[in-house]
């Protein structure tokens, strides 16, 4: 079942499919889901299975956050798992004050931000494989169809392009495009996150934007 | 506003990225690795250090890749073991050919076996190297050993 969070409460909410409930299990009404404090708390007493769920709830948003700062599979992989190993070590320490899911995300930031620093050379790119949703996007189909100058690009090439262009930015920028423009993320949200004022998130993408339009004046009008 | 549309369009472009996918079935194994490796590294924590082996282990747990590349190891291992005692085995003829006559030749009753079996068993008696026949091979050695004596006190009782 695909269980979907709030971001800004934490809390658990099903997607529409899982909300269609099948006969049996309309006979019988599952139990209610576990609250995000609820998970936290069990996992605090050293509840493996609770850790599982809130890992289940936030591994694709870290993963992709890491990823898109990486450009690199195999360190995502290895950046988001460490980042969800030292969340469990530190719960303890964990007082409660943001949600658990910000408070994780600020522990696989700060990560990847460490290992991108000490990477001297950047490393080579290992980009995961375009879905196949891709080519129904409205919004890629009307930028590549009508205001691309470049109508012939194919979708990898494309990604490439899109990928180098990220690896140019400085990582706090690289960091608010990717939680703002990627993620979906709100200033208020990124702020928690990377512990700073929404007027700094605001600046930051402003330049970040400035600079990757340099960067990708050939795929744009 | 010119700028306005401008991002709009490369909001658009980044959209792509939201469809880089990991491979098919990444999400479904990923947290049972992280629990797997934060109680490898438990167990680790209740045994102080760990031994190599634990450690093996739980690298062998939490990354399946190890589990290949250390099976294949010990099966190169296992067959490289195979071809060299095969060739041991063809390139010297002379080695178990001397071993197999040694093997074969008669042992002499040793002398303590022999003063055991007597009923005044407390008394001195001689031990010497037997003679070894002569054999061409590594083993064929010659040593000229002189006899040797030693006094055995086997009851006890300072005779």
């Amino acid at each position: 079942m695909m269980i979907m969070t709030d971001p800004a409460t934490g809390k658990a909410q099903k997607d529409s499919a899982s909300r269609q409930k099948t006969p049996a299990s309309a006979e019988t009404p599952a139990a209610p889901e576990p609250t995000e404090s609820e998970l936290v708390a069990r996992a605090r007493r050293g509840d493996l299975a609770a850790y599982d769920e809130l890992v289940r709830r936030y591994q694709q948003r870290v993963y992709a956050t890491i990823y898109h700062m990486t450009s690199n599979h195999e360190d995502a992989n290895d950046l988001a798992q460490e980042a969800f190993i030292k969340a469990f070590q530190a719960l303890k320490s964990f007082k409660g004050g943001s949600s658990f899911y910000t408070w994780v995300y600020r522990i696989a930031v700060n990560k990847t931000i460490n290992f991108l620093k000490q990477r001297k050379n950047r490393s080579q790119m290992s980009l995961n494989d375009l879905d196949f949703n891709v080519e129904h996007d409205p919004d890629l189909v009307a930028l590549i169809s009508d205001k691309t100058p470049r109508r012939e690009v194919n979708l990898t090439e494309l990604q490439e392009k899109l990928n180098e262009a990220m690896q140019r930015l400085s990582e706090p920028h690289r960091l608010t495009v990717t939680l703002h423009d990627i993620q979906g993320l709100s200033h208020e949200e990124i702020a928690k996150i990377m512990e700073c004022n929404t007027g700094t998130v605001r600046s930051r993408l402003f330049y970040a934007r400035q600079q990757l339009q340099g960067y990708l004046s050939d795929y744009l009008k | 506003m010119r700028r306005e549309e401008e991002f709009e369009q490369l909001r658009r472009l980044l959209a792509l990225k939201r469809h880089e996918e990991p491979p098919p079935g990444y999400f479904d194994k990923f947290s049972r690795e992280v629990i797997s490796r934060i109680r490898a590294g438990e167990r680790g924590n209740h045994s102080g250090e760990g031994s190599w082996l634990q450690r093996l282990w739980a690298a062998v747990e939490s990354k399946p890749i190890f589990a290949g590349a250390f099976g294949a190891a010990v099966c190169a291992l296992l067959i490289t073991g195979i071809l060299n005692s095969e060739e041991t085995g063809v390139n010297s003829p002379a080695i178990l050919n001397g071993v197999s006559a040694q093997a074969a030749a008669p042992f002499p009753q040793s002398a303590p076996a022999m003063a055991l079996n007597r009923p005044d068993a407390a008394q001195s008696f001689l031990v010497t190297n037997s003679s070894t026949p002569s054999l061409d091979s590594l083993f064929d050695y010659h040593l000229n050993v002189q006899p040797a004596s030693a006094t055995v006190d086997l009851l006890g009782d300072g005779q």
